[in-house]
């Protein structure tokens, strides 16, 4: 009660406005990076940090921790904290799994969506409904959901044919799709090796060579999201459930009834993740989504709960988890990058004044560095853990001013305001 | 005396509401009627049952009994949605927007302007610019409203109401939270509305602003109605006299105590919140034995860092803080409160109080370490129980016994027993963040006496409060905030409300009486 009034008045002190950059600033530092990850490519000579091939892969890595991000993004904007993400993508691996294998990709990508808003509408019940802790809600369905996989995976896939008790007979791809023309183009002066140019040539390539229609999905479904959430009345009530549910209710908005859409929305986003790391790799296997569903969930707070933020932290898991599978050549040159990115966030966050994350940014970057130069290549237990790894120190460490939903994670109990 | 109304000239007539919460009758039997085009104000002490009365008109709570009329037809308003079709609006004591949006989504949320599906931003935008110039509202639709100050996210607030076409406006208690300049601009924006037809309702406890303001003034008292006067026939201490049986309070400070033993020390000292920016800065101060310290501020100002950093619950990033000559800038919460800080914090379900605990076992909260309520590592049971008597002897709380949980009392009590925890033996340094805020009369006057004691016993006193009354009253020098500086003094004697409120929104800053700190 008098807490909103303590809140309500911290404004005036704080009149800091947020400075936007342009496009044309994120161009300039989108290329400023490449030009950068280029430099490194021609020092080490790991000619995969930038191959067409990388960045195509990069791409597919990224498209379920971006749905699973989707996801956090849609249930914490109204104010429910969903780490079932988790839980709800797995749910999505079984039922592409299920209906993929019997009645094609797409049967089986709905599948994967419906289970998943299933989850979703599991912890809405929970939360919205019986006032449960969010994260005990989340931690249920994580813990409920591979143990139902398994089970109905017994049951269902033992005897099909080419189907076992962890893994589901397999499941043909959706199709791909390829730009013509242009990337046979891009393909001759990817090769040509050039400072920046082939680089940018192998980005563009990687970008339109062989992209799965899922994958396109994925990135309308993030440009969708954005404009729902920021430009309808829709997306403007929803999102004053995660800021002030009770000012919402107080304006005749049915707070309840918006927690329920956006939860369930956001389950189905990650059983759409799931479906998607199903039908990609051919059938559904136990244990197949490795976590993917917290990574999302951590790129959509480092991503200060913007679709934008959320994609650049699922590509550069992507990229890492991309760099991981093309060998330990790359791993290695990757500690390079990682260093020299850890030290010029240590520039960035010395000069905002923020002396102790520069410190930790300093040191962990200058560990890196030189790691690289003591070794020659990466053992081989930790390169499974990279992408992980890398993902978290980048993104923990270059987060600023993180803002999250006002009221996200509280129970709201209707008519407990003013 | 006054005509009876016209059936036509009524806006809303309430007649026998009662409502009913576990324990207490918020309402009983209230009569109201409210003539259109007119500033209606309600007054009563805290706790008397307003924003209970204008909830039920609002549809957020259902009578128990009772009908209300609006315009002549009976109503019942299921929610707050039927009650803004009929055309009435809410002002809530506390706002009610949220912080990370932009004033034009505050506005519009509930209501939208579509086009194809999507929010019309710019229909909303030239809607909400015309209410604005209509009623001089001065709101710019794209700030983001955690930007905003006080005094403007009242006028989002209002012009919230107006965006949906309300003709009858409920302000509860809309001056609370002002400053003497902010309170004028508002009563220049009910006389807009006023002028243009709406009807007001105006929620206050503070009398000269309504008799400044009203055609009309309903006294409640303990639920009830108990007077319709008009400000003509009556004045502010008649008005205080219906109010409460009795003449209202007054704060102030007889003989000087003040001594030349300073007890807490302050200087240069500076807080910085995670993000790195300074919330204070350059602040320095000697309480001396025997004085009371205001701290006059808009809210939101830094007097709640300052509060902290001396508490020891927020790290100080510079400069120094002693008590009785030691050191204790690097000191633990709790070696404060052993060395003899005691606390009366601003939030007191927050901050206070464990709710859901039973009132001796708040006695001993923050106290666990010390006689009489601990032994060695042990809690002290009997004694803790035995000291808690006494305070609820001592300090009048009133309870049906020691027993029963803190959420069971009233604010009044609630506080008078935190008072009477914190008002030890071994206090040498009381830090009272707004002691008196929302407990009813009673229990202020209570609070004030026992300030002027803790000050008569040589205890040194840090005074944070919103009520410039009481920090006029009750201190023996004020310094102002503003943006985390102390950026004036002022002797209280000789100052008045306006020059505070001047330096607290920083208006002519140092060109004032104070002078720069
Ligand atoms: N939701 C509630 N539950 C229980 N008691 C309440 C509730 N709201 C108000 N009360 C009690 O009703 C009485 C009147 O409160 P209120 O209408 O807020 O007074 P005012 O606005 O005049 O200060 C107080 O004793 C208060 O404690
Ligand atoms: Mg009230």
């Amino acid at each position: 009660m008098s807490a909103t009034g303590t809140a309500v008045c911290a404004g005036t002190v704080l009149r800091a406005r947020r400075q936007r950059i342009s496009p044309l600033g994120y161009t300039g530092i989108g290329l400023a990076v490449l030009a950068a990850v280029s430099a490194v490519r021609v020092a080490t000579g790991a000619s995969d940090l930038t191959s067409s091939g990388t960045v195509g892969a990069a791409l597919a890595a990224a498209v379920p921790i971006a749905l699973a991000g989707l996801g956090g993004l849609w249930s914490e904007r109204a104010g429910v904290v969903n780490i079932g993400l988790e839980g709800q993508m797995v749910l999505g691996t079984l039922g592409a799994g299920w209906a993929g294998y019997q009645y094609g990709p797409w049967a089986g990508v709905l599948m994967g969506l419906l289970l998943g808003a299933l989850g979703g509408l599991v912890h809405a019940v929970a939360t919205v409904t019986f006032g449960v802790d969010h994260i005990i809600s989340g931690v249920a369905v994580n813990l409920v959901a591979p143990g139902l996989g398994l089970f109905l995976a017994k049951l269902v896939f033992r005897n099909a044919p080419g189907g076992g008790q962890k893994q589901s007979p397999p499941v043909r791809d959706v199709r791909h799709l390829t730009a013509p023309y242009l990337t046979s183009w891009l393909g001759s002066l990817e090769r040509r090796q050039w400072f920046l140019v082939s680089d940018l040539a192998a980005v563009l390539r990687g970008l339109t060579f062989q992209i799965s229609t899922l994958t396109i999905v994925a990135v309308l479904l993030l440009v969708a999201t954005f404009v729902v959430l920021w430009w309808t009345p829709f997306g403007l009530r929803l999102r004053s459930c995660g800021e002030a549910p009770y000012a919402a209710e107080s304006l005749g908005v049915n707070v309840r009834r918006y927690k329920y859409a956006a939860v369930i929305v956001s389950g189905a986003m990650a059983g759409l993740g799931g479906a998607f790391l199903a039908v990609s790799s051919g059938q559904f296997r136990d244990g197949q989504t490795g976590g993917r569903g917290f990574i999302g969930l951590a790129s959509m707070i480092f991503g200060n709960w913007r679709p934008g933020g959320l994609a650049m932290g699922a590509g550069l898991f992507g990229y890492t988890d991309a760099m991981q599978l093309r060998g330990s050549d790359a791993v290695h040159a990757l500690l390079l990058l990682l260093g020299i990115a850890l030290l010029v966030l240590t520039v960035i966050q010395a000069r905002a004044g923020r002396v102790v994350l520069a410190a930790v940014a300093g040191v962990l970057g200058a560990a890196f560095v030189l790691w690289f130069a003591a070794t020659d290549e990466v053992p081989p237990e930790l390169v499974g853990a990279t992408p992980y790894v890398v993902t978290l120190l980048v993104l923990a460490l270059a987060s600023q001013r993180l803002r999250m939903p006002k009221a996200d994670g509280q129970i709201y109990r209707k008519g407990d305001g003013g | 005396m006054r005509r009876p109304p016209e059936q036509a000239d009524i806006a809303i007539a309430l007649h026998g509401i009662t409502k009913r919460f576990p324990g207490v009758v918020a309402n009983s039997d209230v009569d109201l009627t409210i003539r259109r085009g007119t500033v209606h104000a309600i007054v009563g002490e805290n706790g008397a049952g307003k924003s209970t009365l204008m909830k039920i008109l609002y549809g957020m709570l259902k009578p128990d009994e009772g009908t209300i009329t609006v315009d002549g037809r009976t109503a019942t308003f299921g929610s707050p949605a039927a009650a803004i079709a009929a055309g009435i609006g809410m002002v809530h004591q506390h706002f009610m927007l949220a912080d990370n949006l932009s004033v034009l989504e505050n506005v519009v949320l509930g209501g939208e302007p579509r086009q194809r599906g999507g929010l019309d931003f710019r229909a909303a935008r030239a809607r909400i610019e015309q209410i604005s110039a209509t009623y001089g509202l001065q709101v710019e639709p794209d700030r983001l409203v955690e930007e905003l100050g006080v005094g403007e996210r009242q006028r989002v607030e209002i012009c919230k109401v107006l965006y949906r076409g309300a003709r009858i406006l409920i302000l509860d208690e809309p001056t609370a939270v002002l400053v003497p300049q902010e309170v004028d601009e508002l009563f220049g924006n009910l006389r807009d509305l006023k002028a243009e037809g709406l009807t007001i309702l105006f929620i206050s406890h503070k009398l000269d602003e309504v008799l400044a303001v009203a055609d009309e003034i309903t006294v409640i008292r303990r639920g009830s109605t108990v007077a319709s006067v008009t400000p003509h026939e009556v004045t502010a201490p008649q008005l205080a006299e219906l109010m409460v049986g009795s003449a209202l309070p007054v704060p102030e400070l007889r003989e000087s105590t003040v001594t030349d033993r300073p007890v807490l020390e302050v200087s240069d000292l500076a807080v910085t919140d995670p993000d790195g920016r300074h919330v204070l800065s350059a602040i320095s101060f000697t309480i001396h034995a025997g004085e009371v310290l205001g701290i006059a501020g808009v809210e939101g100002n830094g007097q709640a860092e300052l509060v902290d950093a001396l508490m020891g619950v927020r790290p100080i990033s510079s400069g120094t803080v002693a008590l009785s000559g030691h050191d204790i800038t690097r000191s633990s919460t709790r070696s404060r409160r052993e060395a003899g800080m005691a606390y009366i914090p601003e939030d007191r379900h927050r901050q206070g109080l464990l709710l859901e605990a039973s009132i001796w076992e708040n006695r001993v909260l923050g106290h666990q370490t010390v006689a009489p309520s601990a032994r060695g590592l042990l809690l002290n049971r009997r004694a803790a129980r035995a000291d808690t008597q006494r305070i609820v002897r001592e300090y009048d709380v009133r309870t049906p016994g020691i027993d029963v949980v803190a959420s069971a009392l009233s604010g009044g009590n609630q506080q008078k027993l935190i008072v009477g925890r914190e008002m030890t033996g071994r206090s040498v340094a009381l830090i009272a963040a707004h002691p008196t805020r929302g407990v009813d009369v009673g229990a202020q006057a209570a609070i004030w006496e026992h300030m002027r004691a803790a000050r008569r016993a040589g205890l040194a006193v840090l005074l944070v409060s919103a009520d410039l009354e009481e920090l006029i009253g009750m201190s023996d020098s004020l310094a102002v905030i503003l943006r985390g500086r102390l950026v004036a003094r002022f002797d209280p004697k000789t100052v008045k409300p306006e020059q505070l409120g001047s330096a607290m929104t920083g208006a002519g800053a140092s060109a004032g009486a104070g002078g720069a700190v």
